[in-house]
């Protein structure tokens, strides 16, 4: 019994040698980004593979300035907390009444909000850039917003519904019974005690809609987001990787940094949902 | 790895009937007495109140995916383009994708790309017994896995649009090693595993995640009996371990599949174009294509009612599947 154990901690050892690799190269194309993104364009003609040993910050600069990289990431900012206040205040209101009260046809809008997670934007392509057309939401931030919200919904309304139905009964009870209007109720009882489902949806829509580019692609032609100006930056500096890579950086630190902060929560976010499901 | 909740979401639904409705219906008979004794008047007060909250979810949902998805089918019919509506003409733009060799090739690039389901389920499942069973270095791997998985298709397209190109950094290191380079992205025969292989690696991470919540509920104590009775390695793996986690393998198959049919859009866009020619085109990214650059609605209506076809069994096979595990 001993020799199976010794034997077993043995194969672990074996294995953590290929899973270390396979880590490191989870690490690697950020690194390989910085790296190069701090290299002046001779440095990275010279050596692409060595340390940035003069590192300068000019790319960053020039990146930010001359390749409108600066009103891109002004775009995605507004666009995405725009989009995560939107998704945070709708699902949570939702959320409370698909809980807590009681209506009629309240399992049926429960399944029609839901079963709208079998639609993603391919599927409706044609029809959903009419209605952005049609509104004259095309290249404005708030059409933008609105279709986040739209198609990041459901799971969060989900969510909040879940959330929200876990919460003892008479919380919100005691609450009506002293006379307070549901709005009420809502704001100061049950946006509060929803803040922890609220953040971790917040967070992982953050991700979402900072990381899109199909819808962003499709709305968002002249006034660009972030990860639409990225990928039109490929095609022209694809002689110029050090400014390339700079813009990539730019363009990953805010979720790089989120990431860092919020990885349990991002993480226990996932696996509650995965565990759920 | 786009719109982690929405892949992860789509399961989620198909439970509803165990999940928070359920729940709150059992609670209903506990406070059913109290409510009855609240006037009808406020009863209807409610059921407003519940309404107006409901509205502006509703309003976004029905205006963007549910009443697009029976629009969409509309067009599919037509001869519309751009500026014209176009006339009735019927399943002409069905019959024509049947013709089109640019979507026979889609789908054959979906149908290679879902021979790869296999792997993109298992090695994410290996990965997690193995940090679940205490390989030496599990909280790095566990933090570090899920990394490539937060980032943007486009942030890693690009990268590996400069290490893959044929001035890139793989090819250099190769001609030092004294190996001739390779256009990767650039030749047909390599182009589609080569994304495929960018699309596992930056999302295994997040099937590494669901195995584990997976696996906190396996009973530990089956694992270290079988143990105590001289089981081998991998006869608890085969026996004990992987049969507990056939829900989530289940789990995982689907999304992964769904994920692969419709979040793909990103990589490719960005790696490929879709070629060279179309050995990376796949039917979301011909639908993109026929909508924008050739002014095709309504044949990219009609793509896009094939592919709701193909994820639409797929989700109903989720809810089924889901279903029974909830029933156990």
């Amino acid at each position: 019994m001993a020799g199976a154990g010794k034997r077993q901690r043995l194969s672990l050892r074996i294995a953590a040698i290929p899973m270390g690799l396979l880590a490191l190269s989870c690490l690697y194309p950020i690194f390989f980004a910085v790296n190069n993104a701090l290299k002046t364009r001779h440095d990275y003609l010279l050596d692409r593979f060595g340390l940035a040993m003069q590192p300068t910050f000019d790319n960053f600069v020039q990146a930010w300035t001359r390749s409108h990289l600066d009103q891109y990431f002004f775009n995605s900012v507004i666009t995405t907390a725009g989009a995560v206040i939107l998704l945070m205040v709708i699902s949570s209101l939702a959320g409370f009444a698909l809980a807590c009260l009681r209506f009629p046809y309240r399992r049926f809008i429960f399944v029609v909000i839901l079963s709208s997670l079998m639609i993603p934007v391919q599927v409706v392509l044609v029809p959903y850039m009419r209605t952005m057309v049609g509104l004259h939401l095309i290249d404005t931030r708030i059409g933008l917003i609105l279709s986040y919200t739209a198609f990041f919904l459901p799971f969060s309304v989900y969510m909040m519904t879940a959330f929200y139905s876990g919460l003892p009964r008479e919380l919100i009870e005691a609450a009506r019974i002293d006379g307070a209007k549901l709005l009420q109720v809502w704001w100061h009882v049950m946006v509060p005690l929803g803040m922890p489902a609220m953040i971790t949806l917040g967070i992982l829509n953050t991700l979402n809609c900072w990381n899109d580019v199909l819808i962003a692609l499709l709305t968002m032609q002249k006034n660009r987001t972030l990860m639409v100006g990225i990928s039109a930056l490929k095609g022209q500096y694809s002689d110029q990787i050090p400014l390339f890579t700079a813009g990539i950086v730019i363009a990953a630190a805010p979720i790089v940094i989120l990431y860092i902060i919020f990885q349990r929560r991002i993480v226990s976010g996932i696996a509650v949902g995965a565990v759920k499901g | 790895m786009e719109q982690i909740g929405e892949r992860l979401g789509a399961p989620c639904f198909s439970k509803l009937s165990d999940l928070p409705m359920a729940r709150s219906s059992l609670t209903e008979t506990a406070v059913a007495s109290r409510t009855r004794k609240r006037s009808h008047r406020s009863r209807r007060a409610e059921a407003i109140v519940a309404v107006l909250f409901l509205v502006p979810a509703l309003l976004l949902v029905l205006m963007f995916r549910i009443i697009p998805l029976f629009w969409g089918f509309g067009i599919s019919l037509t001869s519309a383009t751009a500026t014209d509506p176009g006339e009735f003409i019927g399943a002409a733009n069905y019959l024509r994708a049947l013709d089109d060799p640019n979507f026979r090739s889609s789908m054959v690039n979906a149908g290679a790309i879902l021979l790869a389901v296999p792997f993109f389920v298992t090695i994410p499942m290996i990965l997690a017994i193995l940090i679940d069973q205490g390989v030496p270095g599990r909280g790095f791997f566990r933090s570090v896995y899920f990394f490539p998985a937060v980032l943007s298709s486009v942030i890693i397209g690009s990268i590996f649009s400069i290490v893959l190109g044929f001035n890139g950094s793989l090819n250099g290191a190769l001609k030092m090693l004294g190996i001739p380079g390779v256009d990767w992205l650039g030749r047909s025969s390599t182009a589609l595993p080569v994304t495929l292989i960018i699309q596992s690696w930056s999302t295994f991470g997040m099937g590494v995640l669901i195995f584990l919540a997976g696996l906190s509920t396996v009973p530990r104590e089956m694992v270290e009996a079988a143990r105590l009775e001289g089981a081998k390695m991998w006869q608890i793996w085969w026996h004990i371990i992987i049969p507990e986690l056939r829900p989530i393998i289940e789990f995982s198959t689907v999304i992964t599949t769904i994920g692969l049919l419709t979040s793909m859009f990103g990589l490719i866009y960005v790696l490929t174009g879709g070629g060279p020619g179309t050995s990376t085109t796949v039917p979301e990214y011909l639908i993109w294509t026929a909508q924008g650059r050739l002014n095709q609605p309504a044949y990219a209506a009609a793509l896009s009612m094939i592919l709701f076809a193909v994820t639409g069994i797929l989700a109903w096979l989720q809810i089924r599947m889901l279903s029974r595990n909830a029933n156990l």
